[in-house]
């Protein structure tokens, strides 16, 4: 069985945010929704300032709490250590998001149709469209993956229930590398199977200094850190998302 | 005994419909739809209707309101029928006019905590579905607890309905529209000695299975938070035996400000005699000096400790976006301290005073139980989020609304069938 | 009769509780792909009739003797 992971390359990441582009791009996640993202950090006071980027996806973690609250067993951790969500199993309570470090979850508040970003069906834009509606969703996403054959991939299937990264589990299935890491132009991001010494991850990893991020929690992320050091205590994130559905 | 001549009313006013009565139930059904047009609204568009919003990116609280309010529930349903247990196991007859009144109180907020479960849940009908097919033990609250829920409801409702078959089997002698009723909930039962050493007997073993299960139950609420690594201001072992204390707080003053409440309305001025209400008020200061040292050790760790977050939580807390939820709280506990110390001390109880104090430790109780829920969401995260924000929006306070109304339908509908306060002792009927 | 029913019931109440837990979920794994999935599917219904079983012992034991009673 592969062991997934992933590096994230500190030194290397220039914090362009094309991840989070190609993430909400493959996944078709909803407003706000951000499954990767990248944080632009401030740390010391000017003049003596310093700027750092930190790419934050789900840790795919191995001890993973938000697995261990979930009453219903939706969220659940895969042998080859991807940690889903049963899309039809989940009943909304937000437990797993409260119980994640990380603040990597994401619930559906609306109508999925309503909660995109362009809405087509809007008069205004009739004329440009000329009514068309672009076939912009991905149909790998609504496909049953792993041996347990759920509804895992991609986002905003339904209303009221929570979604995450899922490493794009439609990918790794077939061969592929997740839409972030292929797009990153430095190759910040490196995924692949720990199992496999030859693998871009194992490679990438061996002799170098890395951490992972409040390993203090207990958590034992999959994401491991290389280059750069854990965010310290003062520092600011500019330019934050500001991504709060509206009503 | 008079009971049995005909013509007599049955005891407490029961049947009679008052327009105080009206009033009231009146006032509380309005709630009710208020509540349940508000949840419509939720419904149909989902939960963005609601102030709550995603932890991180979002700087929103994911819980609010409604988990609030299902632990505070949880908490009162505690009190209740830990008390009517109490009353039992340490026979404490003095306090026994009122073990109704505790029974129904749990089985009410029971009630009140599952809808407010419901109403949270993104997928409420999967809720329902999935809890009973999948529940997990490991995760504490919308598993563990939902599963306790049931059976504890359960088992105050077989409590209520054992404990009031003699005041059935007495209303039934009075002819009347619910004579039917109280023949059925009588099952034959005719209060001969060997069946009030029997009743004595089930009723001691049901308070013993009950006491230690509802402790563990709550503190399986308070481990919902306890537990969680991540989350600072949460993860803390005090976290359990401050829930079970603030619960039977609450539980207590709430039946304090009830029983006065029936005292005036049901005509029970001489069986809930202000002995009564003294035992309530002693338990009710002892209760609220253990939670206030707890509370102490709490503040005092999360003051002393150099951690970070925790330390801008808890300047939140003291001076930020929650001081003034956080002082009212502590001011309304330590008033109800200083209103029940003077009391103990002058050996002068007054109903009026201990209601006061009653409600003050509820209001104080709902504002801590906020407290718990919200902050560790907000300015919580251990990643450089920014800090985040949460207002109810109108329509969680009328839900909410509508929960405290149908609370109180529920309790106005049940006096006017069934004696709310255990009817006297009598002799043993030569007839029966 | 009435007391053996009773005993047998919480018994049955308390074991019924007893197996279901443990069908729910082993809880000692927390970590792991099985922590995800409960064990039996409806085995939370079990624990609940377990729970139920034992409070209505009491009711049974109240009532049951009405007719052979005296
Ligand atoms: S990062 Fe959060 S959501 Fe992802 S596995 Fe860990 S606890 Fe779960
Ligand atoms: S929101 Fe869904 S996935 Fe998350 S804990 Fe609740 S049921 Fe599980």
């Amino acid at each position: 069985m592969p062991k997934y992971a992933m590096a994230v390359d500190l030194e290397r990441c220039q914090g362009c945010r094309a991840c989070v582009e190609a993430c909400k791009v493959e996944n078709n996640t909803s407003q706000g929704v951000f499954w990767m993202h990248v944080f632009r950090l401030e740390e010391g006071e000017y003049p003596e300032t310093r700027i750092s980027f930190l790419p934050r996806p789900c840790q795919h973690c191995d001890n993973a709490p938000c697995v261990k609250v979930c009453p219903v067993g939706a969220r659940y951790k895969r042998i080859d250590g991807l940690v889903l969500t049963d899309y039809e199993r989940c009943i909304g309570c937000r437990y797993c998001e409260v119980a994640c470090p990380y603040g990597v979850n994401f619930f559906n508040w609306k109508q999925p149709a309503e909660n995109y970003y362009m809405d087509w069906s809007d008069p205004d834009i009739q004329p440009a469209s000329g009514g068309e509606v672009p076939p912009y969703r991905n149909p790998e996403l609504d496909g049953r993956y792993g041996s347990e054959q759920k509804q895992v991939a991609g986002g905003g299937h339904f209303r009221g229930i929570v979604e995450k990264c899922t490493f794009c589990v439609q990918r790794i299935e077939k061969g592929l590398q997740p839409a972030c890491v292929t797009v990153c132009p430095v190759q910040a991001l490196v995924f692949g199977d720990l199992e496999d010494q030859e693998s871009p991850v194992s490679t990438y990893l061996r002799g170098k200094q890395s951490f992972r991020l409040l390993e203090e929690t207990g958590t034992e992320p999959r994401v491991h850190y290389i280059g750069g050091r854990t965010p310290g205590t003062d520092v600011r994130e500019i330019e934050p998302v500001e991504g709060r559905v509206g009503a | 005994m008079s009971a049995n001549a005909p013509g007599t009313p049955l005891p407490q006013g029961i049947g009679r419909i008052t327009p105080g009565w009206l009033t009231i139930v009146g006032l509380a059904a309005v709630a009710v739809a208020l509540g349940i047009y508000a949840y419509s609204l939720e419904a149909s568009e989902g939960l963005v209707a609601t102030g709550l919003r995603d932890l991180g990116t979002m700087g929103g609280a994911t819980w609010g309101l409604y988990v609030t309010f299902v632990v505070y529930f949880g908490g009162v349903a505690f009190g209740g029928v830990t008390l009517a247990a109490l009353i039992r196991l340490l026979r404490l007859d003095e306090l026994r006019p009122i073990g109704r009144l505790g029974q129904l109180l749990t089985v009410v907020a029971l009630l009140l905590a599952a809808i407010a479960i419901l109403v949270d849940l993104g997928q409420p009908l999967r809720g329902l579905v999935n809890l009973f097919l999948y529940a997990r033990p490991q995760s504490p609250f919308f598993g563990t607890f939902t599963i306790v829920l049931s059976g504890y409801l359960f088992a105050s409702l077989v409590y209520l309905y054992l404990d009031g078959r003699r005041d059935a089997a007495i209303c039934a002698r009075t002819p009347s529209r619910l004579r039917w009723l109280y023949r059925l909930w009588a099952a034959g039962y005719g209060d001969s000695p060997g069946e009030r050493a029997r009743h004595r007997r089930a009723s001691f073993w049901l308070a013993v299975a009950i006491v230690p299960l509802l402790v563990v139950a709550t503190s399986t609420l308070g481990f919902v938070f306890g537990l969680q690594a991540g989350r600072p201001g949460w993860y803390s072992a005090v976290q359990a035996p401050a829930f079970v204390t603030l619960a039977g707080v609450s539980g207590v003053g709430l039946l304090i400000v009830l029983a006065a409440v029936v005292r005036r309305v049901a005509g029970s001025e001489d069986r809930l005699g202000l002995n009564v209400f003294r035992r309530l008020g002693g338990l009710l200061l002892g209760l609220v000096l253990v939670y206030l040292f707890l509370l102490a050790t709490e503040l005092f760790t999360a003051t002393y400790t150099g951690e970070v977050v925790e330390r801008r939580l808890t300047e939140a807390l003291l001076w930020g976006e929650f001081a003034g939820i956080f002082w009212a709280a502590l001011a309304f506990f330590l008033l109800s301290l200083a209103l029940l110390l003077w009391q103990a001390l002058t050996r002068r109880w007054s109903i009026p005073l201990l209601v006061v104090a009653g409600l003050l430790v509820n209001l104080a109780a709902i504002g801590k139980r906020y407290l718990i829920v919200v902050p560790s969401q907000t300015h919580g995260q251990l990643l450089p989020y920014p800090e985040g924000s949460y207002t109810p929006a109108l329509g969680e306070f009328a839900v909410i609304a509508g929960l405290f109304g149908l609370g109180v339908l529920l309790i106005a509908l049940f006096m006017k069938v069934f004696p709310i306060v255990e009817l006297p002792e009598e002799e043993v009927p030569a007839g029966a | 009769m009435r007391n053996v029913l009773t005993v047998l019931m919480v018994v049955v109440g308390f074991a019924l509780q007893a197996i279901s837990y443990f069908a729910l979920a082993a809880p000692w794994v927390t970590t792991g792909v099985a922590s995800g999935e409960p064990r039996v599917v409806g085995a939370p219904v079990l624990f609940i009739a377990g729970v139920v079983l034992v409070f209505l012992a009491a009711v049974v034991y109240e009532l049951l003797p009405e007719k052979r009673g005296r």
